[in-house]
């Protein structure tokens, strides 16, 4: 069968994958909003973050894509899941802002990180690009240390989540070319009917 | 052939994902929860029938352009100039299809039904739901022939890379930004959603993307506009054989549109000559007595039973099954017969124990990539179920 490729847990449907699989095994944030898996993807002022946590207890961002809503999804070393709460979220958040504050957290220390092996979860995630939408009131302090912007590379499992994230986000704000021409018609199809309800099918 | 029955999804949970179409008109569930259990080697064989045709396709297409048999296969005059154009060049990607086909199991052999090259539906199901079939009842979900998600996501950055190779997407197009605008009917919560399902994909992909009803996107010989923003490319889940002929003016705009270079539009028109089912007496011309083929013509067939259907028909409507000794078996009206007429060979789909009939639906993306089925009656209509399936040895 070599051709016909294999889907796996998250190749198949991408970063959808984890929210398709979380409403199934019925630990769902009701806090989330439902029906937005990609119902609004064109309005992303949130991130999805799904974050491994390895054996060793480090952490690292296995897939980041925006989304309507903000959700942290943390995979256990077992291979289950769960979504962090708001409240989880904002203690990580105020607990690494005290570290900035004092200069123990690793994400503006270097020697931090390097000496115990690797950033607490609220490290990574205010590393990822969600963590900057998250911990926004305390991005200051965050964006202007070079420490910051490199170690915050280091914590994606690979360069290419990294880059494809950083691009996907950066889409948001792209910026959109003016057309001159004011002879546009507009209105096809304002008048659909029944007929037209659908699009095509299994006919035959 | 072998089903196994398997624990439903919710509708609520298919709410939340945003499947809305998930109970038929009368109040059946539209997703079976029975699923069709095959071998590799017989998801092995759709996989290379599916290939097989679609390089057969290709080859009738140029068939029809060389010889300008645009009315022999019933295109609208008014799309011929845009199907001709789509044609000529690379960047009128062809994204994604879906062929229909018979038999595949029970040892029966695999014969094309028809090729929805244009508009294709149980995208979603397909994708996403029969999947989610599998990890809710605790099964393998990678013994499914169903890479649909990212083989459409490849072909996206194919619009970029026209190359098999797709490595490079990131790299162009930075420097290009072009950007796709999806476009459905605004009275259909199944074409919206399959629309933005396709939508997201693109986003994954890495294209800037944006979302807006047909009524409301603007159009003129400079290109396809919302909110007077020109978009590059723009995808829409509208049949081209509907913009030719409820909406003349516009396909006479996107003619000029294309002619001009302003915005490239998905499934290429070009799409209309595979989905139109003459396209079939096409192939029976160039390839007479194909295994993967049923006899096709446009005068009924001899002495055969045979499948009257219009070209351009959909969900079973307009159907006539035809005995040999030319009395009717089976028939179905519809709005689409206006559409010329075109006579195939009956042949019978696999059927289970109950006596209900299976059709296989292999998804299309640079090459087959995914299977589903359907099951119903001798005419699959639609109210017929959507079925799924997993690979056992």
């Amino acid at each position: 069968m070599k051709h016909i490729k294999k889907i796996s847990n998250y190749a198949m449907v991408g970063g959808l994958g984890a929210v398709l699989v979380l409403g199934l095994v019925g630990c769902e944030d009701k806090n989330s909003q439902k029906n937005d898996a990609f119902t609004n993807a064109s309005q992303k002022q949130g991130a999805f973050v799904i974050i491994q946590e390895e054996i060793n207890g480090s952490y690292a961002i296995v897939d980041e894509f925006p989304s309507a809503n903000t959700t942290i999804v943390l995979r256990k070393p077992d291979g289950t899941e769960r979504i962090l709460s708001k409240a989880e979220i904002d203690a990580l958040v105020r607990e690494e802002d005290v570290k900035i504050q004092n200069g123990t957290s690793a994400l503006t220390n270097p020697e931090v990180s390097s000496g115990n092996g690797g950033m607490g979860l609220g490290g990574v995630l205010l590393s990822s690009v969600a963590g900057a939408m998250i911990g926004s009131y305390i991005g200051n302090k965050l964006f202007n240390n070079s420490n910051y912007q490199s170690q915050r590379r280091t914590q994606y499992k690979s360069p290419s989540t990294y880059s494809k994230s950083k691009s996907s986000f950066s889409k948001a704000k792209s910026s959109t070319s003016r057309s001159s021409s004011s002879s546009k018609k507009s209105g096809f199809f304002g008048s659909s009917n029944s007929s037209k309800k659908r699009s095509s099918f299994f006919g035959g | 052939m072998k089903l196994k029955q398997l624990e439903p999804l919710s509708n609520d949970y298919l709410e939340s994902i945003g499947f809305s179409w998930h109970t038929d008109l009368d109040e059946s569930s539209y997703i079976s929860n029975e699923i069709v259990v095959l071998s590799e080697e017989e998801a092995n064989a759709y996989y290379e029938a599916s290939n097989e045709l679609y390089d057969m396709f290709c080859e009738a297409g140029q068939y029809v352009i060389d010889n300008d048999l645009f009315h022999e296969i019933n295109i609208p005059f008014n799309l011929v100039e845009t199907i001709k154009e789509s044609w000529e060049e690379d960047v009128h990607w062809h994204l994604y299809s879906r062929f229909d086909l018979a038999g595949g199991m029970d040892g029966k052999a695999i014969k094309l039904i028809e090729f929805n090259a244009d508009t294709p539906t149980s995208l979603f199901e397909t994708a996403i739901i029969q999947w989610a079939l599998l990890k809710k009842n605790g099964l393998d979900e990678a013994k499914q022939f169903n890479n649909l998600y990212e083989a459409i996501k490849d072909n996206f950055k194919r619009l970029i890379t026209l190359d098999s190779d797709v490595e490079k997407f990131e790299e162009y197009y930075k420097d290009l930004g072009w950007k796709i605008l999806f476009s459905s009917i605004s009275t259909s919560s199944e074409d919206e959603n399959t629309t933005k399902l396709l939508q997201h994909i693109a986003n994954e992909a890495g294209f800037n993307t944006e979302y807006e009803y047909i009524e409301n996107v603007q159009f003129s010989d400079e290109g396809i506009h919302k909110d007077d923003v020109n978009f590059e490319f723009w995808f829409k889940l509208i049949p081209w054989e509907d913009i030719a002929i409820d909406e003349n003016e516009l396909a006479m705009i996107i003619n000029e549109i294309i002619k001009n270079k302003k915005s490239i539009i998905f499934n290429p028109a070009y799409t209309l000559m595979f989905q139109s089912k003459a396209m079939m007496k096409i192939l029976w011309d160039m390839y007479p007595n194909h295994p993967l083929l049923l006899e096709t013509s446009f005068e009924p067939l001899v002495n055969t039973k045979q499948v009257e259907k219009r070209c351009f028909g959909r969900e079973g409507a307009n159907i006539a099954i035809v005995n040999a000794d030319n009395s009717l078996d089976m028939k179905t009206d519809g709005e689409y017969e206006g559409y010329k007429a075109i006579y195939q060979e009956f042949y019978e789909f696999n059927q289970d124990k109950e006596g209900a009939y299976y059709q296989a639906g292999v998804f299309y993306a640079y090459e087959a990539c995914a299977l589903g089925f359907r099951k119903g009656g001798k005419i699959l209509d639609n109210m017929s179920k959507f079925v799924g399936h997993i690979i056992e040895e």
